[in-house]
């Protein structure tokens, strides 16, 4: 038993989108369907006084997964012995239920299929022991990924360490994947 | 095509390749099996990337094969320009246009063919002996917008360019202009790892860049204004005392002259030329100076200043002489070139070009720095010292705009031919509008690219070119560094592309130059060079998959055992070299090439300051706008402007707007952000639309937002040292675009 998480350290991101192709070309994705795309907030501030962090987006991967409670064919599920969420395609009707639950924006139609389509953490690369592809492709190693369950990981590490926190904590939907921010957050 | 790829089924080969679409060379394993390649990784052990990709690395399969891709011969049919093409073999296409240059040099002399370069992305030692064989003087890239005048000014002052950053004990890192965070991800990486050990970070850039983000101080000054800050610079390092005595003292000659130099250059003084405070400028001498060992890593931005970018190069060399961060640990190096492997220049056959070719190289009357009086007396010192000379091709080249005028002029004769080679000087080269009416107006030109861009649509014949996973790479810095990298190809090249390499070798064949071109191979060229090595290989296959890089023992101080390869054998403060080519031999202070200051009525006209020309993902320069995949990222081009400026003049984030300068107008759309200063305007770089037509005069739209529309290359507006001409520190004005004139230019 595992469970998978991903941390992003934005401290180290520098919004060149590198997940997001990477992503997009690895999965074969149609050019609309970004599943992780790269915000950049800011600069904000007044010049000369301003700040920038860029927040890359992906499914989150939740505990609490309302998609997949929301999915009425369920083809959104969960697994037990990692705890990836994931949309098995032959089940999906494209009824889109998941895709109005989902409070991150985090799933797509696929026009072409007619399912609905997200991010899987790469499920057939980790099963056979790899990363990601957006973990892989990121030059400044900004996105962590790991066994959280495992106390040696990166990620476990940390997202005990540091002030790694979630978006949209206070939903109860219990994200896997965490965010750091700010230079100045140490290890205590 | 790389969905659950299986890796491990039989017959699939893994060859070590390396990205191709910027001069980093990441390195990348390409899964190959029955000659097509099935998939592609960054390499995890590759020293730079470590497996890292960016946004156009990771594109590599759909350029390989993109439906827009060139990949037989193509001659020209119809008119110039017209669109009409006929595919012929490779062979006839040399065949004709070696016949083509032999007629045109019997008639008009070897000069009269010219031949335009991009960035360092060819084998370029390769069309320079082809120029060298032929009897040319006429090469020449917008490498003067690149590093290149940088290099030749700091060999001048201290005997090599010290290129190579020694960071992993570095206290103090300044990017003068240079933004990683867009342009060079590998490094980006180890800059925040040395971060986090404490090293500081200064970024000198008018842009809240993605590197500036990450910076410890951001000094924010006047586009073009660079000089005023070095010299505030220099002023505080002498007069607060902060200088490494000893250093000056034993290794530098003309401090006395320098001290008296800048004695007036305070940073009261700058603050009203570069829009700082003196605080922001004395902070970043402080930090610079009291954070020792520290490196000055170049950035492109002084290199496209124009008129100030020689005595501004001047000045930041001295600034590391100065503070002593000059081949000692943790500083930057002055490796010298590699005494071990055949160097570029090596390869470049420059004792075949006659002495009276050389005397008719276009600029060199004007710009002696990067032709062949500076190149000359520059590389006579350095054989002195290291026993090489820097690479010919790159620091020794004809002024690209002076070839452009002679086409149209024919002063000082007329250039008939131009061979263009990676590169489409309609958008990568300054002011557009000259270099549109000498591409039409040359007899003939043939373009080498992976597509049909404005420039290949204007010529006589286009030849395909075999791009990222066709070629083998080696990487050693325009040939000028003692390390080199080494990529293989994945798959041999598709169609009938070929490496450039052939096409010189070629047309060289074709011209009766067999003799001078012992290799068959990229490969077979590669394996000279490296052979002195002496690794137990056989071919640069092997060398590849077992070795990869040749990383030299270091040597730090190599000055105290050798001299620097200066006239003195010390750092030449007080340049001798500069002052013996007719430049001051100190720097003076250059206002940017337009200005407020120096030209009010100007200012009047155009209020405001533009820098144009910075890197951003996912583009390199003019490429990648066919590939969809990364277009939609951007699929627009965009101009910063300061929200307050944008509402004086009613304009809304995401309006289009016209830029102009007195060369003309481009369409941007506006971004307003809080990252630049309220007077300054950014433009993006390259940009035109291969979705629209190719005939003329469409050309892809190529005048509509191409920001060289804004540049100026003319004589007075360039560097005097080295040619260079002015992306940065115009003045320009901003307007918004009406609804009756979206369409056109």
């Amino acid at each position: 038993m595992a469970r998978y998480a991903m941390v992003i350290d934005t401290r180290k991101c520098i919004g060149c989108h590198s997940c997001t192709v990477a992503c997009k070309v690895h999965n074969e994705l149609p050019v609309e369907m970004i599943y992780n795309p790269v915000t950049t907030v800011g600069p904000t501030g007044v010049y000369p006084d301003v700040q920038m962090v860029h927040i890359p987006l992906l499914c989150m991967h939740c505990d609490n997964p309302p998609c997949v409670d929301g999915c009425p064919t369920c083809a959104s599920q969960r697994r037990e012995k990692d705890g990836i969420v994931f949309v098995e395609d032959s089940k999906c009707v494209g009824c889109l239920a998941c895709v109005m639950a989902c409070p991150y924006g985090a799933r797509y139609k696929n026009h072409a299929t007619g399912a609905v389509q997200k991010c899987d953490f790469c499920k057939d690369r980790v099963d056979i022991g790899l990363k990601p592809h957006c973990v892989n492709t990121c030059h400044q190693k900004a996105r962590i990924f790991g066994d959280l369950d495992d106390e040696t990981s990166d990620v476990h590490k940390l997202v005990n360490g540091e002030n790694a926190c979630r978006l949209l904590g206070e939903l109860g939907t219990d994200p896997y994947v965490f965010y750091i921010y700010g230079l100045e957050v140490k290890n205590p | 095509m790389s969905k659950n790829i299986d890796i491990t089924q039989a017959g699939v080969e893994v060859k070590k390749s390396a990205c191709y679409f910027c001069h980093q060379n990441c390195g990348v394993l390409a899964y190959v099996k029955d000659g097509k390649v099935l998939k592609i990784e960054g390499d995890p052990e590759f020293p730079t990337n470590q497996g890292g990709l960016c946004c156009r690395g990771n594109i590599a399969l759909q350029h390989l094969d993109h439906p827009a891709r060139i990949n037989y011969p193509l001659k020209r049919v119809g008119k110039r320009g017209e669109g009409k093409w006929e595919q012929i073999p490779w062979d006839q296409a040399m065949k004709e246009i070696g016949s083509k240059l032999l007629q045109i040099r019997s008639e008009f002399g070897a000069e009269a063919v010219a031949t335009a370069g991009g960035t360092q992305r060819t084998d370029d030692w390769s069309r320079r002996r082809f120029m060298n064989l032929f009897g040319s003087p006429n090469g020449f890239h917008n490498s003067h917008l690149c590093w290149i005048p940088t290099f030749m000014v700091e060999t001048a002052i201290y005997g090599w360019c010290p290129f190579e950053l020694d960071m992993g004990s570095s206290r103090c890192l300044i990017l003068w202009g240079q933004n990683p965070g867009a342009a060079g991800m590998p490094e980006m990486h180890h800059i925040r790892e040395l971060q986090e050990k404490g090293m500081k970070l200064i970024v000198i850039d008018p842009r809240f860049s993605e590197t500036a983000a990450k910076a410890d101080l951001w000094l924010p000054l006047r586009p073009g204004s660079d000089l005023a800050l070095a010299l505030a610079w220099i002023h505080v390092i002498i007069f607060e005392g902060l200088y490494d005595q000893e250093f000056v003292a034993n290794c530098c000659e003309g401090f006395g002259e320098l001290a008296d130099h800048v004695e007036n250059f305070t940073p009261e003084w700058a603050a009203e030329l570069t829009w700082l405070t003196p605080e922001q400028i004395r902070a970043g001498a402080y930090m610079y100076a009291m954070n020792k060992p520290g490196n000055i890593q170049w950035g492109t931005s002084v290199d496209q200043i124009g008129k100030p970018a020689g005595s501004t190069m001047h000045a930041r060399a001295i600034l590391r002489a100065l503070t002593g961060n000059l081949d000692a640990p943790g500083s930057d190096l002055l490796t010298g070139p590699s005494p071990d492997f055949l160097t570029d220049e090596e390869m470049e056959a420059n004792d075949q070009l006659p002495e009276e070719q050389k005397a008719k190289q276009i600029g060199s009357d004007r710009f002696k720095l990067v032709t062949w009086p500076g190149y000359s007396k520059i590389a006579e010192q350095t054989r002195k010292v290291w026993g090489k000379a820097p690479t010919a091709e790159w620091m020794c080249e004809a002024h690209p705009p002076s070839v452009f005028r002679s086409i149209l002029s024919g002063k000082p004769y007329q250039v008939k031919a131009l061979l263009v080679s990676a590169t489409n000087p309609i958008n990568s080269y300054g002011e557009t509008s000259l270099v549109l009416d000498a591409l039409k107006a040359v007899d003939f030109m043939v373009t080498c690219d992976y597509w049909m861009t404005p420039t290949a649509a204007l010529s006589d014949y286009v030849i395909p070119i075999a791009g990222a996973l066709e070629r083998p790479t080696i990487t050693s810095s325009y040939g000028c560094s003692d390390f080199l990298l080494a990529s293989q190809r994945a798959i041999q090249p598709m169609y009938e592309r070929r490496n450039d390499y052939n096409f010189w070798r070629d047309l060289g064949c074709a011209m009766g130059q067999q003799e001078m071109w012992p290799w068959a191979t990229v490969e077979e060229a590669y394996y000279a060079k490296i052979a002195p090595l002496g690794y137990d290989i056989e071919s640069y296959d092997e060398f590849v998959e077992r070795y990869r890089f040749h990383f030299p023992e270091r040597e730090y101080f190599k000055y105290q055992r050798q001299g620097f390869a200066t006239p003195s054998g010390k750092v030449e403060l007080y340049s001798t070299v500069l002052k013996d080519l007719g430049y001051p031999p100190l720097p003076p202070y250059i206002g940017p090439t337009e200005n407020e200051i120096d030209d009010p009525e100007l200012a009047k006209e155009f209020p405001l300051v533009l820098t144009t020309g910075g890197g951003f993902m996912p583009y390199h320069h003019s490429e990648h706008f066919q590939i969809k995949e990364v277009r939609f990222l951007r699929h627009e081009p965009y101009m910063d402007i300061n929200p307050a400026t944008a509402a004086e003049l009613s304009i809304e984030d995401g309006d289009w707007v016209w830029i102009e300068t007195k060369r003309g107008r481009i369409k941007q759309k506006a971004n307003l952000t809080q990252g630049i200063h309220p007077r300054v305007i950014y433009t993006q770089r390259g940009w035109w639309y291969p979705e629209r037509s190719m005939a003329a005069p469409e050309l892809g739209g190529c005048l509509e937002s191409n920001t060289n529309v804004l540049t100026t290359t003319a004589d007075d507006h360039c560097d005097p040292y080295s040619g260079s001409w002015a992306n940065r520190g115009l003045l320009c004005r901003v307007y918004k675009v009406n609804a009756s004139d979206m369409e056109g230019k």
